[in-house]
């Protein structure tokens, strides 16, 4: 293989006509621009920026061809480009193998070389770029920038059927199904409503009563009917449990560490608290903005009281929460912290994966890695409090927790012994367990407070801690545009996360708002507007609807970043209400539903399948479970075997410890919560089948559900009635109560027991489809 | 009936352009009434078939190629990045096998090296991603899933892609290809594979008959729901999948079962042999190999096992020691074991990881490697795979594929072609525009590697 770099063949001293070649960027016409896009920058970026770009790992003849500076510059052999005279320019004797040879695998095509030959021939134009590291970013699509614009309010666009729309996110998407000279699909009808917002709204099924008074309602009052039952769910504690589960994914919470590595899982006996603190948030309505707030900076703001200190504290545990890799031979194990941190905020908050920069600028999204360590400051400045980790040091190094003063004490339960105990990682003796440095019951939270030195945090060369570069001045993600441009400035005496949520919630942000307002469009109708939630950058998914996204991004700042407002807007549209029935031919027409052409039926998530179960059988417990079961136990839980214990709570109340889930959601799809979940898998497998059939939670409730059946009634029929209602809360069609009838009778026989063919027909109801998926 | 039409219907419409259409025909034409689960019937591929089915050895984290597979001495005066382990010449063919792989190393005449792999980049998760499904950012039907969409299963009692130690989900998934064909994982995330099993796969409150009248009811009920919104194929896929799991309760539980295996054969296998050093973690490799056969001999389709741990940044030469302890042995005693068993005539096996590892120069005193997506090893065994043969080579540092080169889209095009199927031409319809597993740029099939 011919291996010759640019430098070889001939020494050229040619000087390049600068001011011709390149002009700056003001210069460069619309067409030239385009040009340069769509012929030669992906050409550059195929065939050269391996070793030609400041991202090569050797750069081949110091030549770089990654931007117009690096153009003008040139390289070992001079200066690439002439600029109109591509016979006397290097670059087009190298693609023309020419005595160089480049690329040196194999020539590239000729149509190639001849968009190249013009390309000098225009003069070499070259866009200047904003940030180096969003050369690659602009590959294809000048517009995969588009979120790092500030959203614009976008004008309501004008629809033929104007009596369709309900509220202004209509407009935006009937005008997109007119455009495709479509039509929706009609209203979903108000039985099925009332179940898919009972559920998206609190993640409980509605009882039977329930859904006829709403349908009585709806037949006198309509749309009002609507209203006041989206404002009662709203309303009901339920709410909270439902969505704060939603951002419980976002913020990667979990009850353990996760196996560290070394497999080792340590128990965050008192991240419930966050948990708790989170739900409260959501049914409070807590302002978006200063939920976010209290989660970053909740230790530096004012309070007015204990309770609302102890608030401040517990929303931090947001930052405390990391999947820590373990510490042992671990040179860069703070800075394994600071990167979770800066991932819960970049992928969860900001929508764009910052991690990346961590080691080098970012290969698609315009994150430098000066950014990321601009970024790392506010956490750097900050110490982190996740407790003890067991006491196995080799894991992590124990910290320091927040004491709370309002909080209840909560000794643990008279005789209680810890009984796992430690082995010495040397002799594998148990070592004693160390006393707490508080008194038995002390209330304590995870979460973050100020370092006592704040400093702005060193570039990490190649991620690794210990080759260090030039401190970067404590700042934000320098791609993000803005309406004013009133810098935030960080104090240097600070941490600066305060600062650092004054910036995140900026009224003009470019993402915050999107991101979240897409969030909660995602949970309403299966599929967000942009349908890669944690990933609004370059290679993330433009959205289907980009001026309805800015639309309710506006609106959700306007509305003081009100989330139940939010959905309740939602929740009211036109489009929201929508039957999911579609015949084939829209279905082919709009396939995928980028149209949203109707409502996208949905498979019950673990929660709320384990919840609407023990719904049904009457055995679901409303009342908020009391803290968790592992609150007591700063144990190693991989040592500790299965924790669980059976609940009658709502699911979002169970142990979710990391790495070892609740035995009865692991099988539908449950995230593993050790980075940021923005959107759980549906899958189908046959797994999730063998747990209905033998599940012994399931079968518990089947039991549960046969013996209320069959208490209420000697007579078949009137049971099997019941049975339906409390089920799928809608009466029994005298085919189902005759074919059931039938069904009930032979296993009766064979089993030669009443209470096993009623267990064995509850079970059966409780697994079909028509009780797991909502329309 | 009413459902299968619907489903047949809807399934020609998804997959109305390229093979989709061809694989559909052929089952059209088979007893509709076989059962409910007409996606798995076991189907003819329409090209020659040389393997029936695969068993994947996946090695995540970047094996160190030039130290087991690639061997790259030094040339020249200078020194220069290569292998710093031996390497020795073995069996008929004479393939060039390193020192650490001394078990494997005696099967050489049943291996067919790629020594010219390369991938797109060497950021794990994506090339992991990527070799698994040929996307590297975007969820996409894995390998498993098309290989089953395009072949169905040849056991109805088991599903036909069943993933060990498996990592995230979206390694397995079927993501758009109808869910029957997801993968079914069996051990997530290094939990230990001895106690790993099928959850829930028992359950004794109800005898087996009652169990399979009340499936019937509820699949009555199913499908009346499914009725009422015709056109919604996931609720069709869960009608399928629960049929499956049914059945998986008969058989899989003695699959899983290795108490009649003799003593001979798991310590062949080195059965619950367990090594830990640095970033090798026991995975109890052996096990999942006994498996992968047990698997195959009962007709999944496809099975992929992993040993994660490549990625020894850090201590180089005990680490991958270490992984190469893990691997080798079960390795072996897998291909003696299928070729005994006369299963390695139509059993693909392919090993490798989502990129390779620059290689150490002698005596420099580092031990540190990083990762290199340009130029890595695949090997292939079976199948109708040729015996002791070497495809492809890298430059003289081991730095780039310079010949035979072989991306994951070729592979992945290779590996379906070894099973009857047109990489380019197996697709399926999905938001709009046709999807295959080589991409929109294809993959090319390496015909060389084949007898």
């Amino acid at each position: 293989m011919n291996f010759r770099p640019f430098a070889i063949p001939v020494l050229l001293t040619t000087i390049a006509l600068r001011s011709a070649c390149a002009g700056d960027a003001s210069a460069l016409s619309p067409d030239d621009a385009q040009f340069f896009e769509n012929k030669i920058r992906p050409a550059l970026v195929k065939h050269c920026y391996e070793c030609h770009s400041a991202d090569a790992k050797e750069v081949g003849g110091k030549l770089l061809l990654d931007s117009r500076d690096a153009l003008l510059t040139g390289g070992e052999a001079g200066t690439p480009v002439i600029a109109g005279k591509p016979n006397e320019s290097l670059i087009i004797q190298a693609l023309r193998y020419d005595g160089v040879e480049m690329p040196p695998e194999k020539p590239v095509p000729e149509a190639v070389v001849n968009d190249f030959v013009e390309w000098v021939k225009r003069g070499a134009p070259y866009p200047a770029t904003a940030s180096t590291a969003a050369k690659a970013g602009s590959v294809n699509d000048p517009e995969s920038l588009w979120a790092f614009e500030p959203p614009k309010n976008p004008p309501i666009p004008d629809v033929q059927n104007k009596a369709w729309p309900r509220d202004s996110l209509d407009h935006f998407v009937l005008a997109k199904i007119e455009a495709a000279a479509l039509q929706p699909v009609g209203a979903a009808d108000p039985r099925t409503l009332a179940r898919r917002l009972h559920y998206d709204l609190t993640g409980v099924p509605p009882s039977f009563e329930e859904v006829e008074r709403f349908v009585t309602d709806h037949q006198q009052t309509g749309v009002d009917a609507v209203e006041r039952l989206v404002d009662e769910l709203l309303a009901s504690p339920q709410f909270g449990e439902r969505w704060g589960r939603h951002w419980l994914d976002v913020a990667r919470y979990g009850e353990s560490n996760g196996n560290d590595g070394l497999s080792r899982n340590p128990t965050f006996p008192h991240a419930w608290r966050y948990r708790d603190y989170v739900i409260a948030a959501f049914n409070a309505d807590t302002p978006y903005d200063r939920f976010l707030t209290e989660q970053i900076a909740g230790d530096l703001l004012p309070s007015d009281s204990d309770q609302q200190r102890d608030r401040h504290l517990v929303a931090t545990g947001f930052l405390a929460m990391a999947a820590k890799p373990a510490k042992a031979m671990n040179t860069n194990f703070d800075m394994d912290v600071v990167a979770d941190q800066i991932d819960v905020i970049g992928s969860g908050v900001l929508g764009v994966s910052v991690a990346c920069a961590r080691c080098h600028d970012h290969k698609f999204d315009p994150v430098p890695t000066r950014d990321y360590y601009a970024l790392a400051g506010f956490f750097t400045s900050s110490e982190t409090m996740w407790g003890t980790a067991a006491h196995e040091g080799l894991t992590a190094p124990k910290t320091d927790l927040h004491v709370l003063k309002a909080a209840a004490n909560v000794p643990p339960p008279e005789g209680f012994v810890e009984t796992v105990l430690v082995p010495e990682s040397n002799t594998g003796k148990p070592k004693p367990i160390p006393k707490s440095k508080w008194p038995v019951g002390t209330p304590l939270a995870m979460g973050v407070r100020d370092g006592k030195k704040p400093a702005d945090c060193k570039l990490n060369i190649k991620g690794d801690a210990k080759k260090l570069g030039d401190a970067v001045p404590r700042g934000f993600l320098t791609a993000c545009r803005f309406e004013s441009e009133n810098t935030i400035e960080v104090d240097p005496k600070q941490s600066g996360r305060r600062e650092l949520a004054q910036w995140l919630t900026r009224g003009d942000h470019p993402l915050t708002a999107r991101v979240m307002v897409n969030r909660i469009w995602q949970h309403l109708f299966g599929a967000g507007i942009v349908r890669t939630p944690n990933d609004f950058g370059v290679y993330g998914e433009r959205p289907t609807h980009p001026k309805l996204l800015d639309h309710l991004a506006v609106r959700f700042v306007d509305e003081q970043w009100s989330i139940k407002r939010m959905i309740r807007n939602i929740v009211l549209s036109r489009t929201y209400q929508l039957s999911g029935d579609a015949d084939a031919s829209l279905t082919k027409a709009d396939s995928g539903n980028l149209l949203l052409t109707r409502h996208q039926r949905r498979r019950l998530d673990a929660e709320s399948l384990r919840d609407s179960m023990l719904k049904v059988s009457g055995q679901l417990n409303l009342t908020p479970a009391d803290g968790s079961i592992i609150r007591h136990r700063d144990i190693l839980v991989n040592l500790a075997g299965n924790l669980h214990q059976p609940s009658n709570h709502r699911s979002v109340y169970l142990c979710y410890l990391r790495s070892s889930p609740p035995p009865e959601l692991a099988a539908f799809d449950l995230p593993d919560f050790t980075s940021v979940t923005g959107q759980r898998d549906v899958s189908t497998v046959p797994n999730q089948a063998l747990h209905l059939y033998n599940n012994p939670f399931v079968i518990e409730q089947a039991e549960r559900l046969a013996a209320v059946v069959t208490k209420k009634a000697e007579d078949d029929e009137i049971r099997l009635q019941f049975a339906w209602q409390q089920v799928f809360a809608r009466d029994a069609m005298p085919r189902e109560i005759e074919d059931t009838g039938e069904y009930l009778r032979v296993t009766q026989n064979e089993l030669k027991s009443e209470d096993k063919a009623w267990n064995s027909l509850c079970q059966a109801l409780l697994v079909t489809n028509e009780f797991r998926y909502v329309d | 009936m009413a459902i299968m039409n619907h489903s047949r219907r809807s399934m020609l419409q998804s997959a109305s352009c390229g093979f989709g259409y061809l694989a559909l025909q052929g089952l059209c034409n088979q007893q509709a009434a076989a059962a409910p689960s007409e996606g798995l019937t076991n189907r003819t591929p329409p090209l020659p078939a040389r393997a029936k089915r695969v068993i994947f050895l996946c090695m995540s984290g970047g094996p160190a190629q030039m130290d087991t597979f690639d061997y790259k001495p030094q040339t020249g005066k200078k020194k220069h990045p290569g292998s710093v382990v031996r390497f020795r010449q073995h069996g008929d063919s004479g393939l060039w096998i390193s020192e650490l792989m001394p078990e494997t190393a005696k099967h050489a005449d049943k291996l067919c090296m790629i020594n010219g792999m390369y991938a797109d980049t060497g950021i794990h998760a994506q090339s992991f991603l990527q070799l698994h499904t040929g996307e590297r950012l975007r969820k996409r039907p894995s390998l498993g899933s098309w290989i089953n969409y395009g072949l169905g299963t040849e056991n109805q009692n088991l599903p036909g892609f069943i993933s060990l130690n498996t990592s995230k989900s979206s390694i397995y998934s079927s993501a758009f290809l109808p869910s029957i064909y997801n993968g079914t994982p069996i051990g997530v995330n290094g939990e230990d594979m001895s106690a790993a099993t099928i959850s829930n796969v028992v359950g004794e409150h109800l005898p087996l008959a009652a169990k399979r009248r009340q499936l019937d009811f509820v699949q009555s009920l199913n499908r009346k729901h499914l009725q009422q919104r015709p056109g919604d194929d996931k609720l069709d896929s869960v009608i399928q999948s629960m049929e499956l799991g049914f059945r998986m309760q008969a058989s899989a539980p003695a699959l899983l079962d290795l108490s009649d295996e003799s003593p001979e054969t798991l310590e062949k296998y080195r059965v619950g042999k367990k090594l830990k050093i640095g970033t090798c973690r026991p995975t109890d490799f052996g096990r999942q190999c006994l498996l992968a056969r047990r698997f195959a001999e009962a007709g999944v389709r496809f099975i992929e096992i992993n040993h994660g741990g490549w990625d020894q940044h850090k201590n180089h030469r005990r680490d991958l020691k270490a992984n190469c302890d893990t691997v080798d042995a079960p390795t072996a005693a897998l291909l003696e074991d299928l070729a005994q068993r006369g299963l390695l005539e139509d059993t693909l096996v392919v090993c490798g990881g989502e990129f390779g590892r620059p290689g150490l120069t002698p005596d420099d005193g580092k031990n540190e490697t990083g990762h290199n997506a340009r130029g890595f090893t695949f090997w292939l065994a079976g199948g109708g795979a040729k015996n002791g043969y070497v495809h492809g080579k890298t430059s003289n540092t081991g730095d780039r594929a310079v010949e035979g080169k072989v991306h994951f889209r070729d592979l992945h095009a290779t590996i379906l072609h070894a099973l009857g199927l047109p990489a380019n031409d197996l697709n399926f319809w999905h938001e709009g525009r046709a999807h295959r597993l080589t991409g929109p740029e294809g993959g090319k099939v390496v015909h060389e590697l084949f007898t």
